[in-house]
């Protein structure tokens, strides 16, 4: 029997499947061969789309029979896109998803769990994808993604700037000690007509979910039923931040654009995404070098998210032959995808001599075993809001972190209370 | 064919798609506000009647992106409509293919789309390594365009005139225009001096023009939205989150048809408020 959600969900679909029925017919006649179309939606709209769009077209040449056809879309927008096609049955049969937006796609119904491809004679070697990431694509004990890469944050350093500061950059800072003495030293260098920084916040939300999972934090209990932001642990790490910034060493966080200052050589340390070295290695005036996050708390942890490949629900046998091909083979290939900027998770790929030559991504992929994936909470966006809130009050010295905290911590219980009256599953700690 | 068959006849292509794409739309969406319905909930839509308003009415997040909208429309349209005014009136004393130039110039910013806008203008208001603080650097003057609460919104508004500000300058422009030049040379004739001429009989002859465009600026200063999810997405601390900006992240980020079709209706009725009192204003003005 249907249950309500799918009932719902199917009936909102039929009001707008008509187009999807129209166009859904996924095969086609090519030269007296029948050849699969596979649409594969995803939000690599920077330098990474090139990079796919290669992968696609080696796939397509490598495999006649099946035709993907890439569409890609600004992530800002995806998922809203994504998840009304899904509605409206016309998703595509590929997808890429975050992992914290898995959930959602998995409790909707519109991903299908690959076990039963991974275990296949097709299919891959479960032993051979790094378990933290690898875990973290599970809900209920299935996996829903197969994950292409896992891009963790690192420190970007501006080589050129450590030397000035009598900084060898060969040896960036590892600790707390390290990263302050570098701070105060570019603080000290002669005053230019911009001011230069050893450090700036680039992302509010990634750098403060480091902070207090390095200082032994956590968001919520085990059971995911009670939030616990306003834990001494996350205040600790976030007054960290707080006061690298009333010490003056830091500026007060922009919201998007202090990576401008580190493109433009102003600042010599910064916290960001692998998916910024993109950025960089189009920049030729820029001496950079990648490292792993100092360790400032008693625990070892770095954000992180990662890209998986995914499928659709309720597709036919031989479409879902033919997509798992196509994700098994981007999955085989994803160190030319790491060659753009990414991290790969299969560990015979990290393990490689050709990925130990990318310079940046192999020292950003020695955290692997350290990230840390936001909670899995079908609330994903609210919890979000109320913690980069949160953040932000504090590192811009607004409100004090027990404050700040308590009241995201007490909203996000609003929230989970509400969740449940409703009927709405609750997460997976990650 | 009576005259009345007719009319309708000519009136129903567009009252077809419009009671399908207007009338249909918000009679279904007034219906989904009187229900509870999450996308990602095990149990089905249920009727709850006002509850979801009830609980907008509780929701500070409401109350903080209706202040935010409040204050968009507060400064940016009286601010539009001034300028638009300043500009219209020095472009219509420009004679010849020069005020054509100047008419154009003015309106190139408005062909931007709101991302290019957006964009550039994320970059010039970068407190640090912004072009806009780098200018006022020099004579002591640092501002943390989008990093502070206080200075957030101005700078959204800054920007927003800049882009917008054509539009409604060349409306004004065509409206000083269309006066004639025999009521300002009688007015000349009867001694009155150009300040008299300006404030007696022009402005009193745009009104009409300055009520479209104001009525035009506050429904568009209400739905205010992608210059704010551009430049700030809301920020800093929430500040710049407008109503139109909560809708739609509670609908398409949190899923929650029922309370954000209740949330769109809270704002619809807002707009027609203001628009009433306008309105309003105009009749007067006729009587």
């Amino acid at each position: 029997m249907m249950t309500p959600r799918r009932a719902v969900l199917t009936a909102l679909g039929g009001l707008i499947a008509a187009p999807g029925l129209l166009s859904g017919c996924s095969s086609s006649v090519i030269g007296g061969r029948k050849q699969t179309t596979i649409r594969f939606w995803n939000g690599f709209t920077g330098p990474d789309g090139r990079t796919m769009l290669g992968l696609v077209r080696k796939f397509n040449a490598e495999n006649p029979d099946v035709h993907v056809v890439m569409q890609r879309m600004d992530w800002g927008t995806f998922y809203n896109k994504l998840f009304v096609a899904g509605l409206g049955g016309r998703a595509p049969e590929c997808f890429v998803l975050h992992t914290r937006a898995m959930l959602r796609f998995a409790l909707a119904g519109f991903a299908t769990p690959l076990d039963t491809f991974v275990a296949s004679e097709n299919g891959l070697p479960e032993q051979d994808f790094e378990p933290g990431v690898w875990d973290a694509t599970t809900y209920k004990s299935e996996h829903f993604g197969i994950p292409l890469d896992v891009h963790a944050m690192g420190m970007y350093t501006n080589r050129a700037l450590l030397k000035e500061v009598d900084w060898n950059p060969e040896a960036p800072p590892v600790n707390t000690a390290e990263f302050i003495d570098v701070c105060k030293r570019v603080r000290k260098l002669p005053k230019q007509e911009s001011e230069r920084y050893g450090f700036v916040f680039t992302n509010l939300e990634t750098n403060g979910y480091t902070l207090i999972r390095q200082f032994g934090g956590n968001v919520f209990t085990p059971d995911m039923q009670t939030c616990i932001l306003n834990s001494p642990e996350n205040q600790n790490g976030l007054m960290f931040g707080r006061s690298l910034i009333e010490d003056g060493l830091v500026p007060s966080p922009e919201n998007f654009d202090a990576w401008i200052g580190f493109r433009q050589g102003r600042v010599a340390m910064a916290f960001e995404g692998i998916y910024m070295l993109a950025d960089l290695q189009r920049q030729k005036d820029l001496d950079y070098g990648g490292a792993p996050v100092p360790q400032f708390g008693n625990t070892k942890a770095v954000w992180a998210d990662s890209h998986n490949l995914c499928m659709r629900r309720g597709l036919d046998a031989p479409t879902a032959a033919a997509t798992w091909r196509f994700m098994r083979f981007l999955s085989n290939n994803s160190l030319d995808w790491a060659l753009g900027g990414q991290i790969p998770t299969r560990i015979s790929q990290l393990e490689s001599p050709d990925f130990a030559k990318m310079e940046v991504q192999a020292q950003f992929a020695k955290q692997v075993k350290i990230v840390k994936y936001h909670p899995k909470v079908p609330f994903i966006f609210e919890y979000l809001t109320e913690f980069t809130l949160a953040v932000e009050k504090i590192l811009r010295g607004r409100e004090k972190a027990p404050v700040a905290l308590k009241t995201a911590e007490d909203n996000i219980n609003r929230i989970i209370d509400r969740q449940r009256k409703q009927g709405v599953s609750g997460g997976d700690q990650a | 064919m009576k005259p009345r068959a007719s009319g309708w006849m000519f009136a129903a292509p567009y009252l077809t798609l419009f009671t399908a794409f207007v009338i249909g739309p918000l009679l279904f969406g007034f219906a989904l506000s009187l229900f509870r319905w999450e996308l990602l909930s095990n149990v089905k839509p249920t009727f709850v009647g006002f509850e979801n308003y009830a609980e907008a009415f509780r929701d500070p997040y409401v109350h903080q992106a209706l202040g935010a909208t409040l204050r968009f429309v507060w400064m940016a349209v009286p601010a539009t409509i001034l300028l638009a005014l300043v500009i219209a009136t020095g472009l219509n004393a420009v004679a010849g293919n020069r005020q054509g130039f100047w008419r154009a110039a003015i309106y190139v910013p408005h062909l931007l789309t709101v991302s290019v806008a957006g964009i550039l203008w994320r970059w010039f208001y970068n407190k640090e390594f912004g072009i806009l603080n780098a200018l006022l650097k020099p004579i002591g003057i640092e501002i943390p365009w989008l990093s502070d609460p206080a200075w957030a919104m101005p700078a959204i508004v800054l920007m927003t005139l800049w882009w917008t500000l054509g539009g409604p300058s060349v409306v004004l422009l065509s409206g000083l225009q269309n006066i004639p030049v025999s009521y300002l040379e009688a007015a000349s004739l009867d001694g009155a001096t150009p300040v008299q001429r300006y404030f007696r009989i022009i402005l009193p002859l745009m009104r009409p023009v300055l009520l479209f465009v104001t009525v035009m600026h506050v429904i568009g200063g209400f739905q205010v939205f992608g210059q704010v999810y551009m430049i700030t997405r809301g920020g800093p601390e929430l500040s710049t989150r407008s109503l139109v900006q909560y809708i739609y992240e509670t609908a398409f980020n949190n899923y929650r048809m029922g309370y954000a079709a209740a949330l769109s209706w809270i704002l619809f009725a807002v707009i027609a408020l203001f628009t009433l009192v306008q309105f309003r204003l105009m009749r007067e003005e006729r009587s």
